[in-house]
């Protein structure tokens, strides 16, 4: 008897890779001449230099996590930490070199630009090569430009926010983001103002035993509101790629941020990313997180909701396959009284792949009137993976409504004996109980990604159930 | 000298305070003298000094089973009969100091209560193990009940192994001590083997309590539920971890835990980790945990009954763990407990 058999997502699309040519690839490993190279090449300002030499430092002083997946495969001394492609910061997709605009193109993202995004910003390797922003968004004061033009152009700005919501001593991987930092994006929402249509930004690694440590920094102001999308894709080499960026969100008060995810990393890729959000008063934050790729992913976005009435969401789903090892899960700290926590994390694993949730819900003594409420999910498809649930619920006051509930296991009999009752055959209940246990993840992502998500839960409708 | 003991299985960020718990300033006993104040009521069961203890799969960490196996002054073998046996110690003035053994062979139904009693005012220091095996089918209770006074220190190392169709309900109620570090393990090493596992805690003043609770399932079938209840007052804190561990093997396994903790006070400090670690598909597994203050609904519908409040906090309280304590079979003893939080409580 065969099995139902759930597919791999398709990764051809994300497969091709392009010749290594680029104008500036830095000696591998990671000394000081390195960092004082990167940030000659950047034209850093001294506090930038001064940011990156001190977290230089702390790295080389931090321990490596005594918790989690396996890093061993990681070695710094070979890998790149700065690959400039032969291309300018460019508005036009027209002027950006042919090569790299169709590896965009097969990509979807200048397509995706036309018809739902109200800005793209797609990088290669550690530059920034396109990004551009609607009008009308523009003349409304909103900001969405590239790392390096925001540090020349807004410097006040950027000082008073960068490595402060994630502080450079937070774990050996921010340190090492903060000294070679190459990229990513800048957004400053004024006052007021609500983007209405997404922006999104696209990183692409084509380089192989490379990093990418590419920093977004968004700044929603009062009462206004935005939807970040995040994409981020690399083509499979046999050395191992490492992906170490950080990102920045500041939601100020009355203001709502929605920051969507998709991580689908190459295999042979380490995704150590750090993500925190500073949520003020009466503020939300949602994160929507989709995590298929990678070889190892250690990946755990973070809330603090600092003023009264914050709240913010969590929605992930994780895939593990074989040889992935994917530990993702989210973490909140509730600082402020009338806060409020949702969290609902899937994970599936098949074929030898391992899927961790971890989190963390500290609910602080001031944080009188707070609501908590945790959901994870994981589904096991064969008997050769592995799942593993570690949260940790840190309460620390009594007016507090906290519960959290996870669930393991298998697809149920019962159920598909159900649908089987009603006339279904069993590979199409199975199918179906995998898209429903899905669902509610793949509602909220965006509907570019609509396509991935299906390839995600393709079903080959084969045999009979084992 | 300052300790760290009873990591969890598998470690998480250190950040999240909860891999292990730190006990400054503590001084292990050594060459202490025979415990001599306990009574073992026992009619059929065999009883000896015999017990083979050696490394713990977990256990409270190195210096404090290094302790145990090296300067242990109570041993007791029991391979039980049809019957309950009652080991009862009592800390005295003359016996402040307790690093015991129990190991229990159970292969019929039997139910074996272990009872920590203090006469004393005096700071008193216990690190014990208990090791328990059921089989051919036995069904084994353990009740062990930690009434120790509020100066003591209490370091409890359980390890419960369960065989083909056997069952052992194991009770933890942790009622005394400053500090109090309870780790449990069980193996489910038979097809069919069922393991209850109940906690009552009840924390005050700056009282610590870590509980850590690891459940292998390798046994088909076997079962596993854990629920734990308790109760936090003042500034005293909690760590309650958790580990349900589904082995590869173990199909049709089913895990379930449960923990819920009551908050009686704002200064009180409640973590939990609840683990679920699986590498088999065809398993059940669930958990979770809660916790909050005493319900306003449920404390006014008392109170317009014409109970006074701190009256009506015990009562809730006593609710919450009531479902535990009916399990316990014997009156005089779940009466003694009702009475500890009783004047706990106060």
């Amino acid at each position: 008897m065969s099995k139902t058999k759930v597919d791999d997502i398709n990764r051809n699309i994300y497969d091709f890779k392009n010749e290594d040519n680029y104008d500036i690839k830095l000696q591998k490993g990671l000394t000081k001449e390195v960092v004082l190279e990167i940030s000659k090449l950047k034209n850093d300002p001294d506090w930038m230099r001064d940011i990156r030499l001190k977290a230089l430092e702390m790295y080389n002083k931090l321990e490596l996590p005594t918790w989690g997946p396996d890093l061993s495969g990681l070695d710094m001394s070979d890998i790149s930490t700065y690959v400039k492609p032969k291309s300018k910061l460019n508005s036009s997709w027209e002027d950006v070199p042919e090569e790299i605009r169709d590896t965009f193109d097969k990509l979807g993202i200048p397509e995706a630009e036309k018809t739902s995004l109200a800005g793209v910003g797609a990088q290669y390797d550690s530059e920034v090569v396109y990004h551009s922003m609607k009008e009308d968004l523009l003349k409304q004061g909103v900001i969405y430009t590239d790392m390096e033009s925001a540090v020349r152009d807004y410097p006040e700005i950027v000082k008073e926010h960068f490595m402060k919501c994630v502080p450079i001593s937070d774990h050996k991987f921010v340190a090492l983001h903060a000294a070679v930092w190459s990229g990513g994006s800048f957004v400053y929402v004024p006052k007021g103002v609500k983007v209405d249509i997404p922006l999104q930004s696209y990183f692409r690694l084509n380089s192989p035993e490379s990093g990418q440590f590419e920093h977004t920094l968004i700044i929603v102001e009062e009462g206004a509101s935005l939807h970040f999308i995040e994409g981020c894709s690399a083509p499979k080499y046999n050395k191992v790629n490492l992906h170490a960026g950080c990102v920045e969100l500041y939601v100020k008060d009355d203001a709502y941020l929605r920051y969507s995810t998709i991580e689908n990393w190459s295999k042979n890729m380490m995704n150590l990313n750090t993500k925190k959000a500073i949520v003020g008063k009466n503020a939300q934050m949602d994160w929507v997180t989709g995590s298929f790729g990678s070889k190892v992913s250690m990946l755990y976005p973070m809330s603090f909701l600092n003023g009264e009435n914050a709240k913010t969401e969590y929605t992930g789903i994780t895939f593990s396959g074989g040889g992935q090892n994917l530990d993702t899960g989210f973490k909140v700290i509730h600082n402020a009284p009338n806060t409020t926590s949702l969290i609902n994390s899937k994970s599936i694993s098949k074929d030898g792949g391992s899927c961790t949730y971890r989190s963390l819900v500290r609910i602080m003594d001031n944080a009188k009137n707070s609501k908590c409420s945790v959901s994870c999910e994981s589904l096991m498809l064969d008997n050769i993976s592995r799942s593993d649930t570690i949260p940790v619920n840190d309460i620390r006051t009594d007016e507090v409504t906290f519960s959290h509930e996870a669930t393991i296991g298998k697809i149920s009999d019962k159920e598909i004996f159900y649908l089987m009752s009603r006339g279904l055959s069993e590979e199409d209940a199975k199918a179906m109980i995998v898209r429903g246990f899905a669902y509610p993840i793949s509602k909220e992502l965006p509907v570019e990604y609509a396509v991935e998500m299906n390839n995600l839960i393709n079903l080959e409708l084969e045999g009979s159930i084992g | 000298m300052n300790i760290k003991v009873n990591e969890t299985p598998v470690r998480t960020s250190r950040n999240f305070l909860i891999n292990n718990i730190k006990i400054d300033n503590l001084e292990l006993p050594k060459n202490v003298s025979k415990f001599e104040n306990v009574d073992i009521s026992s009619d059929k069961s065999i009883v000896s000094e015999n017990t083979n203890i050696s490394n713990l799969v977990y256990g409270n960490g190195d210096l404090l089973e290094e302790n145990n196996l090296k300067y242990c002054n109570s041993k007791i073998q029991l391979e039980t009969a049809k019957e309950d046996v009652k080991i009862v110690y009592n800390f005295d003035d003359k016996n402040i100091s307790l690093i015991n053994q129990i190991e229990i062979k159970a292969d019929k139904d039997s139910t074996v209560y272990v009872i920590y009693n203090t006469k004393t005012e005096k700071n008193v220091f216990h690190n014990g193990i208990i090791k328990s095996v059921a089989k051919n089918g036995a069904k084994l209770n353990v009740v062990v009940v930690n009434f120790l006074n509020e100066q003591s220190y209490n370091f409890d190392s359980f390890e419960a192994i369960v065989e083909e169709d056997s069952k052992i309900n194991f009770f933890v109620i942790d009622l005394g001590g400053k500090t109090s570090v309870v780790n449990y393990y069980s193996n489910l090493i038979g097809e069919k083997a069922i393991n209850n596992v109940r906690g009552i805690y009840l924390g005050k003043d700056e009282e610590k309590k870590d509980l850590n609770i690891i459940s292998h399932l390798n046994g088909k079938k076997s079962v596993v539920d854990i629920d734990i209840q308790g109760c936090l007052d003042d500034k005293s804190k909690k760590n309650f971890k958790g580990t349900i561990d589904f082995k590869n093997g173990c199909s049709g396994a089913k895990g379930s835990e449960n923990e819920f903790c009551l908050l009686l006070s704002e200064n009180a400090k409640s973590i939990a980790l609840p683990m679920l670690l699986c590498t088999e598909d065809d398993v059940e597994g669930n958990h979770s945990t809660a916790c909050g203050k005493v319900e306003n609904d449920s404390l006014f519908y008392i109170m317009s009954r014409g109970i006074e409040y701190k009256e009506a906090i015990k009562l809730i309280v006593k609710s919450n763990f009531n479902k535990i304590l009916d399990e316990i079979k014997d009156e005089e003893l779940r009466n003694q407990i009702i009475e500890k939080i009783d004047s706990r409580l106060k």
